[in-house]
Order: structure tokens, then C-alpha cells, then sequence
């Protein structure tokens, strides 16, 4: 494992299409083969970074990534970063070179996409997603196979901003596909290092900086595990229990805990107690 | 500055366009069909969006010259509003645009001459008068270095001696007006809170200070120039802090040429309410005990009216009430 990687929390999945994509991402943070019956071949750290195997295309990258966030389901709102990356053909950017997706189209369906770009210092650029790989690159984009489905079933179970597409180019009208040596795609992905890593560094702060603000009291959980709550009843206990945390009474919770006996009784207490009336100074 | 720069294709041949797109060619610029691509769509964080924002080039259809909420004015005259932006640059967390997009992105209205066209048919339409607001959707001056809105708008009022411009802001970037001449019937209105409340809740706002010397150098310069104690967020500040800011200001400015001083309370939508608190659940504003009335959510004050009242019998000591309104 590499020492460089800092031990900070990466609640991030990276998914790639291709076994060959993985190969330079395993020991560029540290990965470790997980055991499982999914059929899917996963990875993860001890800092939360998971990353999955999804196989070539729209259906096989959507349905991955549907698994991963079932895998991964919480009550408590918080998200996870999701990244895809892999190689893309464009008609005259570098072999090798890195691309943050900045628009998506997909050719067949004819939607659009933009990912929100809060990580700046990386090269950005349009991205096609096409059903064949594409031979004579019409745009200025780079083209390739799952980013249109990625984006659309990622943001579905987090926000647009924390999920990103980084693209290393792998064919252009020099290099065409068809002579693609597929045993460079690690040496380009590993080419790509220090972008890689700044980007899932950054969506990480971005993904712990409003993981933080909507983590949820200790005293919350206790609670609902304790008693038996209706759904609208776990509603408002949850926004309770924020409210408390937000008033900084957050231990007056911990009380609760201990004496609580009906959930009814129990919301009505901790709703008269916090809406009594202010002290204004 | 910005993250990006989204050009809708349709502006993309705009003169303003292309001379705002060659003055920040080192921001990444991307081509859209529609703002709406870009902008207020689901599965968007304004929070989030808010560490770094884009700017969307975009062009109004619609209407663009709007009737004025009831209550937001100062006089009698019919009122209107008009946005050549959506979204403002400062990171106010009791302001409401949190709760009305979900994208922090600041979308730009290039189409001024549409606006300007706009304008002059509903003040037509008024025989000549009406107050028209900027500054609902946005903030009008704070993004003039490169909307250059007030250049261009300012000067039009001349043409219209009877109807009046007021151009709501937060920011010191005056120099704009500072730089032409004066409209007599043009208003420029500084928002202010309490200097704790401006620490506390006003980011990236220019401070109380430079606000109050901006206000000065503009009424030294001939402008009319307005206050707005907008929000008064009580039960949070004791009234000393309110004495601290009514010293200041009105011990800088001259009292007898301010156009007008209002307050308006701490309110806003329930749906934006709801909105903001799913953002900040962790803010100490949003989780204080509301109260609901007719769709709007407002602070439970039981002490509300006497606060309101001490807080007016205090703004009486420096400007007469002929010239104070209450912000329904």
C-alpha cells in the first residue's frame, strides 16, 4: 500500500468498466479485493473508497452503480462521491491524456448532461457517450461508452456536485482504435495519477463536509431503536433531534434516551421543551 | 471567479457576450441549449454549489418587468421588479434564493435591450410612472464589474423623470455610479443587520463599515441613497446592537437626504423554508421555534411587537417617521 495516501475518510466509489481500468487504481490508493457473491468484482479500502467493476456499457454501468448504492443504503442522508473512470477516443488530444467530463451527451437518446465542476485545476472537456466505439470523433469531446448512464443513475443517489467522469484518452485519429493495446490503458490511468487522486481527494472533503453537516445524534438512533415509530414519527424525530443539535442542546437528548417510553408522549416533550420561548439577551 | 462559464447558444453571437467571454477566456466556458440544462435542476445542491459557482450567460423570454410582491415598496405608486440575474455572489444564510433554486449558480440576462424595451412599455403602460426594483432575484451591484448592468440601466431613467429606480444591493462596488452622472430618480438601497448579525450570517458581504462608506460616497456624490434593515432577525440581537448600528450609520450619512428607511422582518416561504433546512440542518437560524402564517414562516417571537416597537422608537431619534416604512 502506497504511504503517500492520507488515512482521512474517502466515502467515494469509483466505478470503471474495465478490469484493465481498475489495475492502475488498486495500488494507487491502496485497494483490496472484497469477498462477495454479486458477481460484481469490488474493491475497497479502510478509508471507505470502494471501487467496482462494472462492465462495457450503458446497462452494464447503471446497473452497477443501482448495486452499489443498494449495498451501500443508509437512513441517516448521507452520501457518498461516485467517480467514473476509464479510457475515451478523442480526434487529436494526447494518448495518455486526462479529461474531466464537463458536458455529457448521449448520442442515442440526444440528452444532455453538465456535471456541476467544483474541482477546478483539472483539464475539462465534453464527453459523447456512443453505443459503438466512434471512429472519426466529429467533436471537440471525447467519446466512449457508459458516462451518459453513470451520471444519470449516480445522481439518483447522491447530489450532481459529487459526481464527477474522468476520461484518459486512449485512441485519437492517429492512434485508432482498432490499434488499441489494451495492456497500456493501466500505464495510462497510472499516467494520470496526481489528477486522479487530487479529484477523489477533493469530491472526498466535499462529501465529508456535507456528510458532517447532516450527521445525525447519537441520541436519534438510540431512540428509534428503542421505540416504535411510524414513518412520519421518525420524520419528526430526526428533524427534532437536528434542531436540538443545531440549538447546541444536543445533550439534552441523552435524557431522553434514558426515560423514554411512548413515541408520541416523546415527541411532544422534545417539541414543547424546544419551542419554549427564546431568551433574547 | 467562477468554475464556469455557460453560454446559451442563442447569445452565444451577442457583442456583450463575446466581449465578457474574451475578458475571462481563462475560465472554462461551455456551450448549453438553455440555461434550464445548467440551472435549477434536480439532484442539485445549492449549498454544495455555493463553494464554487458558475456563471450562465443566458437570454430572458418572458416577462421580464414584474409586479412587485405586496407590501415590498415604500409608497403608493404602482411597483414592479425586474432580474437581469438570478442568484446572488454573497452566501446570506437567511436569504431565501437558498430555498427558491437549488442551484447557486448565477444566471446572467444578456438580453438588456429586451429589458430596456420591457421597462419602457410598463412604464408607458403607468403614464410615465411607477417604482421599478432591481435587486429581488440578485444582487444589482455586486456582479457590475461584469454585468455592467447599472452602466447601461441608470442612465435609461433619465428618460423617465416620473417613474423610479431603485437598485438594491449589499455591495461597495459603486465606483460605476460614482463615475456618471447623477439620476435624480434613482435610488440606491443598502441592505443592512446588526454588525453581529452581519458576522454571523452575512458571508462574503462587505462589512457594515464599508457599506455605510459607500452609502456616503455616493450621497456625497448627489445619489439618493435608501437604508433596508431587511431582515431584523429578533430575539438574536438585544436592542444595543441595533443603537450601535443606527449610531453609525446615521452619524456618517446625512440623515435629512436619505430617501427612505425601512425593516422588514425575518420571513420567507414555507416551501423555501423546507428547502433551506434539508440544506442546512445543522444551522442554528433555520432550527429556532417558526411560526406559520398564510404560507409564510416567520421566527416565533412572542415579544415581537414590543422589540419592533423599541427598535422604532430608536430609529425615531435620528430620522422622522415620515420617512420610515415597514417591509409587509
Amino acid at each position: 500500500m502506497k504511504e503517500a495516501m492520507p488515512s482521512s475518510a474517502m466515502p467515494v466509489n469509483i466505478v470503471v468498466a474495465h478490469p484493465l481500468e481498475a489495475k492502475a487504481l488498486i495500488p494507487m490508493f491502496g485497494l483490496q479485493p472484497t469477498q462477495n457473491t454479486s458477481g460484481y468484482v469490488q474493491y475497497n479500502c479502510a478509508n471507505g473508497l470502494q471501487l467496482i467493476v462494472s462492465g462495457v456499457g450503458r446497462s452494464a454501468v447503471s446497473a452497477a452503480v443501482k448495486f452499489l448504492a443498494k449495498q451501500q443504503a443508509n437512513e441517516d442522508n448521507q452520501v457518498r462521491g461516485w467517480v467514473n473512470i476509464g479510457i475515451a477516443g478523442h480526434r487529436n488530444a494526447a494518448l495518455g491524456s486526462g479529461w474531466l467530463a464537463n458536458r455529457i451527451t448521449d448520442r442515442a437518446a440526444g440528452t444532455r448532461a453538465y456535471p456541476p465542476q467544483l474541482i477546478d485545476g483539472i483539464a475539462a472537456c465534453s464527453v459523447v457517450t456512443v453505443d459503438e466505439p466512434e471512429l472519426v470523433y466529429p467533436e471537440d469531446a471525447v467519446y466512449e461508452m457508459e458516462a451518459s448512464a453513470f451520471y444519470g443513475e449516480a445522481s439518483r443517489h447522491s447530489t450532481a456536485e459529487l459526481v464527477q467522469l474522468f476520461k484518459v484518452v486512449s485512441d485519437n485519429l492517429q492512434n485508432p482504435i482498432s490499434d488499441l493495446d489494451l495492456k497500456r490503458v493501466p500505464m495510462w490511468i497510472a499516467q494520470q495519477e496526481e489528477q486522479i487522486v487530487s479529484l477523489v481527494q477533493r469530491l472526498s472533503e466535499l462529501v465529508n463536509l456535507h456528510n458532517a453537516s447532516h450527521a445525525m445524534p447519537t441520541a436519534y438512533h438510540d431512540l428509534c431503536s428503542q421505540l416504535h415509530l411510524t414513518v412520519s414519527q421518525k420524520l419528526q424525530l430526526k428533524r427534532l433531534c437536528q434542531r436540538y443539535k443545531a440549538l447546541g442542546r444536543e445533550a439534552e437528548l441523552g435524557g431522553f434516551v434514558a426515560t423514554a417510553v411512548g413515541s408520541k408522549k416523546l415527541i411532544a416533550t422534545l417539541v414543547a421543551q424546544i419551542d419554549e420561548p427564546m431568551n433574547t439577551q | 471567479m467562477f468554475s464556469t462559464i455557460y453560454i446559451e447558444e442563442e447569445v452565444l453571437e451577442l457583442p456583450r457576450v463575446k466581449e465578457l467571454l474574451a475578458r475571462y477566456s481563462h475560465i472554462p466556458q461551455v456551450i448549453c441549449e438553455r440555461y434550464g440544462e445548467v440551472f435549477n435542476r434536480k439532484s442539485q445542491n445549492f449549498r454544495l454549489q455555493k463553494k464554487s459557482p458558475a456563471l450562465i450567460l443566458a437570454k430572458k423570454y418572458g416577462n421580464k418587468v414584474l409586479s412587485a410582491p405586496q407590501g415590498y415598496g415604500y409608497n403608493d405608486s404602482k411597483s414592479y421588479y425586474f432580474s437581469h440575474m438570478l442568484n446572488c455572489v454573497y452566501d446570506c444564510r437567511y436569504c431565501f434564493l437558498q430555498g427558491m433554486y437549488s442551484s447557486a449558480n448565477y444566471v446572467l440576462f444578456v438580453n438588456f435591450e429586451d429589458f430596456e424595451a420591457a421597462l419602457a412599455d410598463k412604464i408607458a403602460e403607468n403614464d410615465g410612472g411607477g417604482v421599478y426594483y432591481s435587486g429581488y432575484d440578485c444582487d444589482s451591484l455586486a456582479l457590475e464589474p461584469v454585468s455592467n448592468f447599472c452602466k447601461k440601466f441608470v442612465p435609461l431613467f433619465v428618460n423617465y423623470p416620473h417613474a423610479e429606480l431603485e437598485i438594491r444591493t449589499k455591495s461597495t462596488q459603486v465606483r460605476c455610479l460614482l463615475e456618471q452622472d447623477v439620476v435624480s430618480n434613482c435610488v440606491i438601497a443598502m441592505s443592512f443587520t446588526t454588525s453581529e448579525a452581519a458576522s454571523r450570517w452575512e458571508h462574503k458581504v462587505p462589512s457594515v463599515e464599508k457599506r455605510i462608506e459607500a452609502l456616503h460616497k455616493l450621497q456625497l456624490a448627489g445619489w439618493r441613497v435608501a437604508i433596508r434593515f431587511e431582515p431584523l432577525i429578533l430575539g438574536s440581537d438585544g436592542i444595543a446592537a441595533y443603537e450601535a448600528l443606527f449610531d453609525q450609520l446615521f452619524s456618517r450619512l446625512d440623515v435629512d437626504k436619505i430617501h427612505s428607511v425601512s425593516s422588514g422582518l425575518f420571513r420567507m416561504p414555507v416551501d423555501f423554508h423546507k428547502r433551506i433546512v434539508k440544506l442546512y440542518p445543522d444551522e442554528e437560524l433555520f432550527a429556532r421555534a417558526t411560526e406559520i402564517d398564510e404560507g409564510m414562516i416567520s421566527l416565533k417571537n412572542d415579544d415581537e411587537a414590543a422589540q419592533l416597537a423599541a427598535i422604532e422608537t430608536l430609529l425615531f431619534k435620528s430620522i422622522s417617521p415620515q420617512q420610515y416604512y415597514r417591509c409587509a
